[in-house]
């Protein structure tokens, strides 16, 4: 609801009263005062470029999206039950029919590596994001806010920094009781959003130095708008690297956890729970516990080439042109 | 009748931290150590000195981007210093800003047309169809073809960024602008346009500058009174001709006689003024 | 009349992007005599610093490089020679200083490191000779209690101080010829004033010969015997300090020095500068003919000098203009508004 003119004194008559303006035209007709732009581009089609032409982080991104659609589709076409037990067919090694062979209770490994996958980089994203979402907030407000409550909450931080995830996210399973999706999130979210935050902070601090952020306060733009509409965005390609820097972690975490029983359980498939798995049977068949560990190889590889990709894409100052 | 802008003993210090664990201020720099000068509406008042004479500090204290240690601010007979919040919003309308670095004055996410319109938008003025139509004028009083409202900075030049951000400056009809090293980063030609276009617009609308540079003739062009600088003291101020044809301060003098000026047969001249002069300031 | 120390003939430089080629420099020559100073002025853009790097053989080389052309100096062409020993003549035959002193020093040595190595670099003497040398120097650059000083990291020094240093470090091995690109534009206009009549002494008393890359029209007046103006990658004219100032030819130059706000104009404040309108080309697709046409009040269809590039040529003794409109052949100047 804008406000009248009239209450606040801003009036939006004209600012001048004279005719149009015209822009001379020198010779050529070429160039007028101002001119056209120097260079036609957008921010984010220059990194793609940059992006493309950085051929291990294009093969990564192709691999990656095949692994994501292998896993989200293929459980749905697959002509095998995941959980259908079937002595007959244990233990198979890899064969035409099962590509990946079968695990001690006869289920197609191809098909519960899919649905395992759709597990563990689901529980990924999720915990990636929530990590994402409460480092943000906290490297911003301190950034943002600086002084006093700068220094304590990252005082704080130090303090937080030197415990391992590991301990709080068995605690957290603990008490609210493995095996569920949710609270694989929060286990191995609850203390890995450090390093964010750090990183955050740092860049809401460099950016609070721009001119552009002193011009916004110079309108009199209130600090939420500042913060929500020029330094968060500008964030952004920090962020989107995080990502997928944070994802590996994540994924580890999640098969660790699962591998040693404490996170997703027989039946249901995560990669980990699956090497649990494989584990008893590896000297008689070693593929059960083969297949799932080379899936989280594969996929932190993928992100790691992803996130060098990224990174030189949107820092165009830390390649050589 | 009393000045658009009066500042009077104005201070800012910034603290020095030191300590590992939470910061302690252990000392103080001076940027600027009791500043005081006008501004009438319509007049231009350059404020020259070299890097670290605290000029821009006093430019930003002046519009509270800084908040002064001490002195006193008085903009359209209001006490800037006792503001804040919605009463300094209110305030900000009349006086603005234009930067140096047209690099980094204006947000790489935003289009040409958001980045004028954020005034407009931030004091909540007109519809969004009004606000379009005010981009459009505005962008066309500064020379920048209005064709151009969807594009992105980075697209543009030095010269073609810095009418952008003398766009965003007017939208709002202020009436004093503070424009700190507006030409500075820019080559000669353009510089030219900019410093045209500034006085231009001074003349159409009636706004007053406080116009901050370090490049003598520059702020001479532009320029009715002038004050200037030296380590975060005015040591001169006066009638734009009078400071540079009559200095009175010893560093004053030097400073002009250090300016380079484009003529070789007076170089020598400048030599023998300038060696003098300098010995006598002790640089 | 010796022949000149330095000569650059019709030198092009290119830049190889994935945008296209970069014509940064096109087709430069010009002649610095020993003990003389020669100017090198033009806007961003204007392709001098790349002319200075590449006299130097310092252009990045991957993207950008030295498509033809030749540098002579001292009757050797420098764009034949082997990086080894464009070594060996950089440093103690050619030197060449640069616009932030901040960056051109190591951060994480001392000035006494700094020097000495390079002195040592080029000349074979034992540390404790190329210390005492160093001290020597850093005093007549002007630097005070060298002996204690010498000891600084390069941040404990002012701006004008480590610029001084920079000059001391390309003192050292007593070079024939000093390029100094931007030397005091990061420089406050006092300490900028300091320099260049540091640079203009040192200069007569080493018998340097001295290229100096500039914007500034007024430093090119303190310190230049002649000038080369470059617009767009080529030199548009080149004289005598003297008669430049005096009698300036090329529409551009007029222009440049149109736009100059000047410091002891009297009308200045109520007086509008001459502003050029538009911008310089762009290289990677500089237009056909004279390239300063699009924004020359005098460029006119009957010469077509819009499609023709005009040539360099001698005008009067010792000063060259690039362009079929100079100053003293116009008839009347044609009717134009400058913005």
């Amino acid at each position: 609801m804008s406000s009248t003119p009239q209450e606040h004194g801003v009036g939006l008559a004209p600012l001048r009263q004279r005719k149009e303006r015209r822009y001379p035209t020198p010779p050529d007709g070429v160039q007028t005062d101002a001119g056209a732009p120097i260079r036609a581009s957008s921010l984010w089609r220059d990194a793609w470029y940059r992006y493309i032409r950085n051929r291990a982080a294009v093969i990564a991104g192709v691999a990656f999206l095949v692994l994501v659609a292998y896993c989200l589709i293929w459980p749905i076409v697959s002509p095998y039950d995941p959980y259908a037990v079937d002595f007959s067919q244990a233990s198979d090694g890899p064969s035409l029919a099962h590509p990946f062979g079968t695990d001690q209770f006869g289920r197609d490994l191809f098909t519960r590596t899919a649905l395992g996958g759709r597990v563990s980089i689901g529980i990924g994203f999720a915990a990636t994001f929530v990590i994402l979402t409460i480092g943000v907030t906290y490297g911003a407000i301190a950034g943002f806010l600086g002084g006093f409550v700068d220094n304590g909450l990252m005082r704080v931080l130090d303090a937080l920094y030197g415990l391992p995830y590991l301990p709080f996210a068995i605690i957290v399973l603990a008490i609210f009781g493995g095996g569920n999706f949710w609270t694989m999130v929060v286990a191995l979210s609850i203390a890995s959003w450090f390093t964010t935050a750090r990183i955050v902070r740092g860049q809401i601090i460099t950016l609070k130095e721009n001119d552009y952020v002193r011009a916004a306060h110079a309108v009199g733009a209130r600090w939420l708008r500042v913060l929500g509409r020029h330094l968060l965005p500008n964030t952004l390609g920090v962020l989107v690297i995080a990502v997928f820097l944070e994802l590996p972690g994540v994924i580890l975490g999640e098969a660790f956890l699962s591998f040693i029983g404490l996170g997703i359980s027989p039946p249901d498939a995560s990669w980990g729970s699956m090497a649990q798995d494989g584990y008893r049977a590896y000297r008689t068949a070693p593929h059960i516990i083969i297949v799932p560990s080379v899936a989280i190889a594969y996929l932190i590889l993928c992100a790691n080439f992803i996130a060098d990709g990224l990174r030189d894409a949107l820092d165009p100052r830390t390649r050589e042109t | 009748m009393s000045a658009l802008l009066e500042v009077r003993d104005l201070v800012k210090r910034f603290p020095v931290k030191r300590g590992l664990f939470f910061e302690r201020t252990v000392d103080y720099v001076e940027a600027v150590g009791g500043v005081s000068f006008d501004i009438a509406a319509g007049e231009t008042l350059g404020l020259v000195g070299e890097s670290g004479s605290g000029k821009s500090t006093t430019g930003y204290c002046v519009l509270q981007l800084m908040r002064p240690t001490s002195g006193s601010v008085r903009f359209e007979g209001r006490e800037l210093t006792e503001l804040s919040g919605e009463e300094l919003r209110r305030v900000r309308r009349n006086a603005q800003i234009v930067f140096q670095d047209p690099y980094a004055s204006l947000d790489p996410r935003m289009t040409v047309g958001n980045i004028v319109a954020e005034p407009l938008v931030v004091h909540d003025v007109g519809t969004r169809r009004d606000r379009r139509a005010r981009v459009r004028e505005l962008l066309d009083v500064v020379g920048f073809d209005p064709v151009y409202v969807n594009r992105y900075p980075h697209e543009f030049s030095g010269g073609q960024r810095q009418r952008i951000g003398i766009a965003r400056a007017l939208a709002l009809s202020p009436r004093l602008i503070v424009c700190d090293e507006p030409v500075s980063a820019l080559d000669v030609s353009i510089q030219a346009q900019i410093i045209n276009l500034l006085k231009d617009l001074q003349a159409e609308f009636g706004l007053a500058y406080l116009f901050i540079a370090h490049d003598l003739a520059v702020v001479r062009s532009v320029s009715d009174r002038i004050a200037v600088m030296h380590h975060g003291r005015i040591v001169e101020t006066g009638l734009a001709k009078d400071v540079y044809e009559r200095p009175k301060d010893a560093y004053t003098k030097a400073l002009l006689a250090s300016v380079p000026v484009p003529d070789p047969a007076r170089m020598q001249e400048r030599k023998a003024d300038r060696r003098k002069l300098q010995s006598a300031v002790a640089m | 009349m010796s022949a000149p120390l330095l000569e650059v003939r019709d030198l092009r430089t290119h830049f190889f992007t994935r945008e296209g080629v970069v014509n940064a420099v096109d087709g430069v020559s010009l002649s610095v005599d020993r003990g003389r100073t020669l100017g090198l002025v033009g806007e961003s853009g204007s392709g001098k610093s790349v002319t200075a790097l590449s006299i130097i053989g310092l252009i990045p080389k991957p993207p950008a490089r030295i498509v033809s052309g030749e540098v002579i100096f001292d009757g050797r062409d420098l764009t034949t020679l082997s990086e080894r020993q464009l070594e060996d003549v950089r440093g103690e035959r050619i030197a060449m200083i640069f616009q932030d002193p901040m960056t051109s020093l190591n951060p994480t040595l001392t000035i006494e490191t700094q020097l000495v190595e390079t002195i040592r670099r080029h000349t074979d003497v034992p540390r404790r000779e190329a210390r005492r040398r160093a001290i020597e120097l850093l005093d007549e650059v002007g630097i005070p209690n060298p002996d204690a000083r010498i000891k600084d990291y390069p941040h404990r020094l002012s701006g004008g101080m480590r610029q001084r240093v920079m000059i001391a470090i390309a003192l050292s091995c007593e070079p024939d010829l000093l390029i100094a690109d931007e030397p005091t534009t990061a420089l406050d206009v006092t300490v900028q004033a300091q320099v260049l009549d540091l640079l203009d002494d040192l200069r007569r008393e080493h018998d340097m010969a001295m290229i100096v890359i500039t914007h500034d029209m007024g430093v090119i007046a303190e310190v230049a015997d002649e000038v080369a103006v470059m617009y767009a990658g080529q030199i548009v004219e080149h004289a005598s300090a003297a008669a430049l100032f005096a009698r300036p030819e090329h529409p551009y130059t007029e222009a440049l020095l149109g736009a100059l706000p000047q410091l002891e104009d009297h009308a200045s404040r109520s007086g509008r500068l001459t502003a050029i309108p538009g911008r310089p080309p762009s290289l990677l697709d500089p237009p056909p003919g004279c390239r300063f046409a699009a924004r020359c009040l005098y460029a006119g269809e009957p010469d077509g000098c819009a499609e023709h590039p005009p040539e360099l040529r001698e005008l009067r003794p010792g000063h060259l203009v690039r362009s079929e409109h100079p100053a003293s052949e116009r008839a009347r100047p044609r009717e134009g508004a400058p913005a």
